[in-house]
């Protein structure tokens, strides 16, 4: 990994969040982040010498200030020849470096694992998209990739327009409505980063984020083919009585458990809710007290999110938060 | 000296519009801010006797005045498959809920009334299902599809297929049929 | 969801069995169709997620015999050792799950809500299954499989003898539930046991009833939707540029969602060898969107709009020849043909249209012969039979309804392009040409 950039750099951005490397564009784990990195160097390199030049000429001119001297016509010319050629030299550099890394971004990948993502008001879709279409998985919230493997993530919306942004992996890549984007990424480092919406969308844009683990090839097949299961059966009475109650009141009209009646699209899915770390697209962690706090009034973490406050008895939100922590 | 005297009244009267664009309704996110008694509005346009005079909700009205409730319930409309029986308020195998004939009553009250409460020959009962607010939002949604509603509150585009025209450009009408007991703010 | 049989002569129950569950939007709308000592029903609701199946209750007692599904994996669908498809692509395990992602077959069509045809001497049962559910074909990738196909099954078991699939991965609505014409038809030097068959996609198919191999597929109308179809694989090459996608409005598909015919059924003369189509010839708009699983309410996740399709008439009776693969004759009409129609010994083909003309026209030219005005649009199947005075009465029922005629019973608003389903935009003008009714009308033919 490429040692972190000194914070202060980051021109004050977010400092803890940037600096311990989960969202940071200055700590690349994939290779197109890479790539930006390397421009953002150079661009950084010759920024800092064009800033010490002028520096130095302000200073020069400074000392000599007040004196009287005739013009040197020719070394006059001279210098704004050199300064010409210097400013010329260092554009066209900058510009080819600009090109080349763009061409990086988007080169041609080859048996790339193909992800599709659908933004919403204010969370993500993530549809891992197959060939074989029983091997299709949709989950929310978190995208989960293999090391080593190029992803070519395919970008919708349902409604407003924005825009995914994983700083670790890639730039920033829209999702528009009635279009599709695709952004590309290939991570080389396993770890677990943080991405989130980066084009304003409304209200709860600030709580948008995308929770990503990029696995070695063994763990992340494991993942795959445990998120393909539907819904283990609930185990305990409460939970058993929560399934129930799910798919009989306001739950199951947005939201889908995969194995079950409950087959909405308008809400994350939730077969595997409790296998997930975040909770509300990553407002809050996911935990028991959490998750129920969150049922019972949704508004009070972000507020202006579809999901409403749905009316339930004490025992009945007990209930359903048993039987959605038992969604591993 | 004419000119700054000028400029400076001018800026003082832009700044003064634009606080007075700020606060243009307010959104309640968790529930109806209105205190009172819910509507049971009635069905039936007969009254034994001396008819009694029809009163409008705060609640209802204002759920159909306000601009973000109306534009959610447009979206909880086919979140929820209305449009699969009621197509964009043309109707399909349920009936159009863009013209002025109503079965059980067009009023706000009596709309929110028949989503909770489902009717015979089809229209199913989401009580249970939908929050109380998804339905006076959807039913706010529904009367603008008829033109009842303000044109400074209802959308004036269409999205997608663009199939119908928007609400601001549908003529208001009345509805018929049912109790007659709306009430719910000014006609456009 | 009730299969009910009546005594003939005085109407008392002998039998009423539950089939279907009005709650998840399960419904019979088909007639059954009764094959030896079966009585054989099917289920309606494939825009209710509702999952298709054929059952078969004993005649007597009503018990249920089998249930064969149109989704799931091979047991359910009755698929087992005596299954014989012709094509490579029908052949497989389960294949009715693994052509769908997830769970989706549970909540995926296929319902049985058409025709249903006999042999007696191959002792097959031929049926077709609906469309895949939802509309909005970006949330089943796969090939969807039963759906949008023809069955071949043993009525004493179920048991599937072959299978083919119209519509693969089905993208505009093209049910093929369509009635199912057998004839017995010379193709080169033999005469060959057939399944002909005016689809819904577009194209005049000409199966062997045998092993469901497609013999010819051609265009009966005006079709773009699929280009053609591949008789060596048996699949359809579906045109590109008109596939529609998730949030996109996609125009001009032809045939419209009806398809270039929908379930009215066509006749087929032994005399003049041809097969009367009483068909439509819309267009349409089409555009998909995501659509919520709600269990009894409507999965369809797409808006249509359908209008008059090249040469603005919107109805047609086309006199297929299906041995040279050509029309004969077209009678072309303003309002779309949604009966049925029947030919007769005289060479007479009768049908009706939307604003009530019930017509005879002549078998082998198509001129029109005779037409009676009824109080309201014909979307019946007209039948003939021998009185008990010996004298042959030719009967049909007049009331305007279906898909078709939904903006007249319905009072639909048309400003609303995608009323109905999208048909009102078609047949604005139904209201003015057409009233609702329900009358039964009945012809006797000269002495």
């Amino acid at each position: 990994m490429r040692p972190l950039r000194p914070c202060w750099i980051g021109l004050g951005v977010l400092p803890l969040a940037g600096c311990d490397g989960a969202q940071s564009a200055l700590a690349p784990a994939g290779d197109q982040a890479e790539a930006i990195g390397r421009l953002w160097d150079l661009t950084l390199a010759v920024c800092v010498l064009v800033y010490v030049l002028v520096l130095l000429a302000l200073a020069w001119a400074l000392r000599r200030r007040g004196r009287r001297r005739a013009t040197d016509e020719r070394a006059m010319t001279k210098a704004l020849v050199a300064f010409v050629l210097f400013t010329g030299g260092t554009l066209t550099l900058l510009t080819v470096a600009s090109f080349v890394t763009d061409r990086r971004l988007h080169a041609p990948v080859r048996d790339p694992l193909h992800v599709r993502i659908t933004a919403s008001q204010w969370w993500w879709q993530v549809e891992y998209l197959s060939a074989d279409p029983s091997r299709q998985l949709t989950t929310a919230n978190e995208l989960h990739l293999p090391v080593d493997r190029p992803v070519r993530i395919e970008l919708a919306t349902t409604d407003v327009i924005h825009s995914l942004w994983i700083p670790v992996l890639a730039g920033k890549q829209d999702l528009i409505p009635g279009h599709h984007n695709v952004l590309v990424v290939t991570p080389r480092h396993v770890g677990r980063y943080r991405g989130q919406c980066a084009e304003f969308c409304g209200l709860q844009h600030a709580h948008m984020a995308l929770d990503v683990q990029v696995d070695g090839t063994e763990d992340f097949a494991a993942w795959y083919a445990h998120q393909l299961q539907p819904a283990p059966t609930p185990r305990s009475a409460g939970a058993n009585a929560g399934q129930r109650l799910f798919a009989a009141s306001a739950c199951a009209m947005c939201h889908a458990i995969g194995g079950t009646d409950a087959g909405g699209r308008v809400g994350p899915d939730l077969t595997h809710l409790a296998s997930r770390r975040t909770l509300a697209a990553g407002a809050l962690p996911l935990d028991r007290t959490r998750l129920a706090a969150w049922i019972l009034d949704p508004q009070r973490y972000k507020p202006g999110t579809n999901m409403p406050q749905v009316p339930l008895q004490p025992q009945q939100l007990d209930q359903v938060t048993d039987y959605l922590m038992e969604l591993q | 000296m004419c000119s700054r005297f000028r400029s400076r009244h001018v800026a003082l009267a832009i700044a003064l519009l634009a606080a007075a664009g700020c606060q243009r309704e307010s959104r309640e996110f968790q529930t109806a801010p209105v205190e009172g008694a819910q509507p049971h509005p009635r069905l039936s346009t007969l009254q034994p006797g001396h008819p009694l005079a029809t009163t409008a909700s705060d609640i209802g009205a204002h759920y159909a005045n306000n601009a973000w409730h109306i534009t959610q319930g447009g979206r909880l409309y086919r979140w929820f498959n209305c449009n699969g029986c009621h197509a964009a308020g043309g109707g399909a195998i349920g009936p159009a809920l863009m013209d002025a004939e109503w079965r059980y009553g067009g009023s706000i009250e009596q709309i929110h009334a028949s989503i909770l409460e489902g009717r015979p020959n089809g229209m199913p009962a989401w009580r249970g299902k939908l929050t109380d607010q998804q339905a006076w939002q959807l039913a706010a949604y529904i009367r603008a599809l008829s033109g009842n509603v303000r044109n400074d509150a209802a959308p004036s585009r269409r999205e997608g297929m663009a199939a119908t025209p928007p609400p601001t450009r549908i003529p208001t009408q009345p509805p018929r049929g049912g109790d007659d007991s709306s009430g719910t703010g000014p006609a456009p | 969801g009730n299969t009910i049989a009546l005594d003939a002569k005085n109407g008392k129950e002998w039998w009423k069995t539950s089939l279907a569950d009005i709650q998840t939007g399960e419904s019979i709308t088909m007639a059954p169709l009764v094959v030896k000592d079966k009585v054989l029903v099917g289920d309606a609701g494939g825009e209710f997620g509702v999952r298709g199946w054929l059952a078969a209750l004993d005649l007597r007692s009503g018990r249920l015999a089998w249930k064969a599904y149109s989704t799931g994996p091979d047991a359910d669908v009755l698929i087992g050792s005596a299954f014989k498809p012709f094509y490579a692509g029908d052949r497989g395990k389960d294949l009715g799950m693994k052509t769908w992602p997830g769970q989706a077959w549970k909540i995926g069509g296929g319902t049985t809500w058409g025709w249903i045809s006999y042999d007696p001497q191959l002792d097959l049962v031929y049926y077709g299954t609906g469309n895949p559910g939802p509309w909005n074909a970006d949330q089943r990738p796969g090939d969807n499989k039963w759906t949008s196909g023809v069955f071949a099954r043993d009525p004493d078991t179920g048991q599937a003898r072959w299978f083919y699939q119209f519509s693969p991965h089905d993208l505009y609505d093209y049910d093929a539930v369509n009635e199912n014409l057998l004839l017995d038809l010379p193709f080169g030097n033999a005469t060959r046991k057939v399944l002909a068959r005016p689809e819904r996609n577009g194209f005049f198919y000409v199966i062997d009833r045998a092993t469901g191999q497609v013999l010819s597929a051609d265009k009966y109308g005006h079709a773009t939707s699929i280009e053609r179809v591949d008789l060596k694989s048996g699949r359809p090459t579906y045109n590109e540029a008109l596939k529609p996608q998730s949030g996109r409005v996609t125009r001009n598909i032809c045939p419209a969602s009806p398809g270039e015919k929908d379930w009215n059924p066509s006749a087929f003369s032994p005399r003049t060898r041809l097969v009367y189509i009483p068909h439509i010839n819309l267009c349409m708009d089409i555009a998909p969107s995501e659509v919520n699983y709600i269990a009894g309410t409507p999965y369809v996740g797409a808006d249509v709009k359908m209008y008059a399709g090249p040469g603005g008439y919107r109805g047609v009776v086309t006199a297929w020849d299906p041995v040279r693969r050509r029309a004969a004759w077209e009678v072309k009409e303003d309002l779309p043909v949604w009966s049925g129609a029947l030919a007769t010994a005289g060479d007479l083909v009768f049908y009706g249209t939307m604003d009530g003309w019930f017509k005879a026209l002549d078998a082998r030219t198509g001129a029109e012969l005779w037409k009676f005005k009824t109080d309201s649009g014909i979307i019946g199947q007209p039948v003939s039979y021998r009185g008990p005075d010996g004298r042959q009465y030719i009967a049909v029922l007049s009331g305007v309804g279906g898909w078709a005629g939904a903006i007249v019973v319905g009072n639909l608003d048309t400003r609303d392009a995608t009323a109905g389903g999208g048909f009102a935009n078609a047949v604005r003008d139904l209201k003015d040409k057409s009233a609702p009714g329900g009358t039964l009308y009945v012809f006797a033919l000269p002495k």
